[in-house]
């Protein structure tokens, strides 16, 4: 009897319970769309605010300062040999640590001064753009080209494979009087050393770089005698916004208790991240560059806020307007009802009719409108960030509650309102 | 014959409105919800990029002064009058930095002299352990500087060096505090610039100012130019690794928002409309007895017209009120700053949601006034 009624009324009231359906769909799609686009717009910000560069230096241990004050004394002789370095053989291990996938890219540095034009010049040795195999059997490229995207370049971009190819810094170029194209002689200070290179691009960074020269690595490490070594690594991985454990681990990680610390370590805090390059590159320190990592940490946590509130306060609005069409489409009923209960319908047979009828419909609406979520959430993907937004399934499992949640409450006073109803008077038509 | 007509269209509007109470309630907090969408994600539209852009202040300064031609300090005089140049609530913060290379036991350190309370304001990433310096003779140390000095706040140590006319000066300094940046500030020693300038005994002059400005994109690129043109002794400069990220990050933050308003927008437009046809298809019974008694289809449209253009406009009040709050909520809650609320927005909420409300009514009023109203009356 039961199924009967309410597969009669499925099917004769086709058109209202058409708007129940299509309402709810509504009230889905937005849910799913701004569910999906919330749990990744995380990621997709953090990807977005790598434009800023790198977030983490790596240079070694206890030799960070003396370059800076040697330089800084103006004298021009060559450091002293004691100085440190970290091995390039080294490197490729940066892609090798727990949180490997969050390393965008990373590219060494190694500075020099060079004679060229008759001054002194700054040579700075860099990869360009280094095609890593590593150990594990992975393939990456790493360097520069990834990192300073801020850089303006005339010409052609760098290239490790053109090994006389070097780009140069805009101040540098006009006071040398060279363009892209042009080759000039330079030579190591000691006058020992000597190579022609080839300018592929003159660059505008707005920065000190604007007075150098950017080398593939191999050739500033043959004009400073230094085979092998770079002086200081950038880094640029993604990282989670710091919070109270991650600070108190920056300041110390012996003071973490057994489970904090697994709790730090596998999460990718910067500062775990800079732990973890210390523990596989030995002798190296690797500083978080404030600048960047804390202000990552406030845009991205004040993004998430913000598409979190929306997407509560457009569910909210969502809810309330289908629970209101599911009201006014009860109402419209109070002579059925009414008709029911002369029949002698006990009040809980019609509540569980009423409800049944109106979940059903909700959840071929609800299915429909979670494709149709899908749907905008990749339009807002593409639209935005020009990348697909990833599809979380725990989004499935919260619009089923929602949907249910929200119908079955929306309903609730509609149902109270038509139990009261007395059966005569509604049929009498008032 | 007019005026009768007006008073009878009253007479059935009240007598719809008091009948049909709690009918008319789901109308209106459906309207109401759809006005408080509107208004709500369209003030914000408008407002997230502003606050957006104060955020992304926290990258540090976006605008330096330097020296124009080929002089490499500048006066402090000259630099007031270049910020001057620059409308006063677009500046967050402007600080002077004067290097000067120290010794201390025979040591060579930079030493670098700013302004402490305006330094917080364009850099607010430095990270001080200890006290932020107060008094003449009190300066930070880089973290570098103190692991190679092993200095900790408290100890003093002397600082010396020579000035342009190479006349020697000598000062005692307190540590307050280790400053932690992660770039090259680790390696320098700060005090403030009145400490430096009593130091060396060369007041007035600045190597360089940072100024952090409300803006980006073509509208800082045109405040530098107005600073460009509005005096000659200084240069400003732009620094393109902040202003070129920031454009890029808040242009996707921006078209993310929009792209949100628009499809919230859409959906709850639908969903008001939706609802407002199950209002007025449960009135068709209604319609086929007043055409049976000789109403005019263009006077039962009228009605209903009337009907939802009240509903509208009560519901787009409404609405607008808790609009605000809702927009209201999110930005104190987010950015703890209250909102900048358009006015004209207000009258818009309310003139769309009437028109909205009017064209869901006579959708449905249009249908029923087609049909024969033997039939509706029928129940058919």
């Amino acid at each position: 009897m039961f199924w009967k009624m309410l597969n009669g009324a499925l099917v004769r009231r086709k058109g209202k319970l058409v708007m129940i359906a299509f309402a709810v769909g509504l009230g889905v799609s937005l849910a799913t769309a701004m569910l999906n686009v919330m749990f990744d717009v995380g990621d997709k910000v953090n990807q977005e605010l790598k434009t800023y560069g790198a977030n983490l230096t790596v240079v070694p241990r206890g030799a960070s300062l003396m370059d800076e004050l040697y330089s800084l004394e103006g004298d021009s002789a060559e450091p002293p040999r004691a100085e440190k370095y970290i091995a390039e053989a080294d490197l490729h291990k940066i892609k090798m640590i727990f949180w490997a996938y969050n390393i965008v890219d990373f590219a060494p540095y190694l500075e020099t001064a060079v004679k060229g034009g008759g001054q002194e010049i700054s040579l700075v040795g860099t990869w360009f753009n280094k095609h890593l195999e590593l150990p594990t059997g992975d393939e990456v490229d790493a360097g520069m080209n990834g990192l300073k995207t801020w850089w303006d370049i005339r010409g052609q971009g760098g290239d490790d494979a053109d090994e006389t190819g070097v780009l140069v810094g805009e101040a540098l170029a006009l006071r040398l009087g060279l363009g892209p194209g042009d080759s000039f002689p330079i030579e190591s200070l000691d006058g020992q050393v000597g190579a022609t290179v080839k300018i592929r691009g003159v660059f505008h960074s707005g920065g000190v770089e604007d007075e150098q020269i950017f080398a593939p690595l191999k050739l500033s490490q043959d004009l400073s005698g230094r085979p092998g070594l770079v002086q200081k690594v950038e880094v640029s991985a993604l990282t989670t916004p710091e919070n109270d454990l991650a600070r108190r681990a920056a300041q110390d990680p012996g003071s973490l208790s057994r489970m904090e610390w697994d709790t730090w370590y596998c999460t990718a805090y910067i500062s775990s991240i800079a732990y973890q390059i210390e523990e596989i590159i030995p002798g190296t320190r690797v500083k978080p560059v404030l600048q960047v990592a804390e202000s990552e940490g406030a845009i991205l946590e004040k993004t998430q806020l913000l598409m979190l509130l929306l997407t509560v306060l457009a569910m909210a609005c969502s809810a309330l307007a289908i629970s209101n069409l599911v009201t006014a489409n009860v109402m419209e009923r109070s002579a059925e009802i009414g008709l029911l209960k002369a029949l002698g319908a006990t009040n809980s047979a019609i509540s569980i009719l009423m409800l049944t009828e109106i979940l059903i419909t909700a959840f071929i609406g609800g299915a429909l409108g979670y494709f149709a979520g899908l749907g905008f959430a990749q339009l807002i993907g593409h639209g935005v960030f020009d990348s697909a937004v990833e599809v979380k399934g725990l989004v499935i499992p919260l619009t089923v509650v929602l949907v249910f949640l929200v119908t079955a409450l929306g309903s609730l006073p509609a149902v109270r309102m038509l139990l009261r109803l007395r059966p005569t008077e509604v049929l009498h038509g008032r | 014959m007019i005026k009768k007509n007006n008073s009878f269209l009253l007479k059935i509007l009240l007598s719809s409105i008091v009948r049909r109470r709690s009918r008319l309630m789901v109308a209106l907090v459906g309207i109401a919800i759809g006005a408080t969408v509107l208004l709500g994600m369209v003030t914000l539209c408008y407002d997230i990029p502003r606050q957006m852009s104060r955020e992304f202040r926290s990258y540090g300064a976006n605008m330096i002064l330097v020296a124009a031609g080929r002089e490499s300090l500048m006066m402090r005089a000259d630099i007031e009058n270049a910020a001057a140049l620059l409308p006063p609530e677009k500046v967050l913060g402007l600080t002077p930095y004067r290097y000067e290379t120290v010794r201390s036991n025979m040591l060579p350190y930079t030493a670098v002299g700013v302004d402490f309370a305006q330094v917080r304001k364009t850099s607010p990433y430095w990270h001080v352990t200890g006290q932020w310096p107060e008094r003449d003779g009190e300066i930070l140390i880089g973290a570098d500087v103190a692991e190679f000095t092993r200095l900790v706040p408290g100890r003093g140590l002397t600082l010396e060096g020579r000035n342009k006319e190479q006349a020697r000066y000598e000062k005692d300094v307190t540590v307050t505090g280790l400053l932690k940046t992660g770039g090259v500030e680790d390696g320098f020693i700060f005090m403030s610039l009145e400490s430096m300038e009593e130091m060396t005994g060369e007041p007035g002059f600045v190597d360089v100012a940072e100024i952090s400005v409300m803006a980006s994109g073509r509208e800082l690129r045109d405040l530098a130019e107005a600073v460009r043109s509005g005096q000659s002794r200084v240069e400003a400069r732009l620094v393109k690794r902040v202003t070129q990220s920031e454009e890029t990050v808040l242009g996707k933050l921006k078209t993310l928002v929009y792209l949100v308003t628009v499809i919230v927008l859409v959906l709850t437009m639908i969903c008001v409309a939706t609802t407002m046809m199950t209002v007025v298809m449960e009135r068709r019974r209604e319609i086929g007895l007043k055409k049976a008694i000789g109403a005019e289809n263009r006077s039962i449209a009228r009605e209903f017209l009337a009907e939802g253009l009240i509903l509208g406009l009560l519901g787009g009040l409404l609405g607008s009120a808790c609009g605000l709050l809702f927009a209201q909520v999110i930005s104190a809650n987010v950015f703890n700053r209250s909102v900048t609320v358009e006015f004209y927005l207000i009258p818009a909420t309310v003139l769309v949601s009437a028109l909205v409300t009017i064209i869901a009514c006579l959708i449905p009023v249009r249908r029923a006034v087609d049909v024969e109203p033997a039939l509706v009356l029928r129940g058919e």
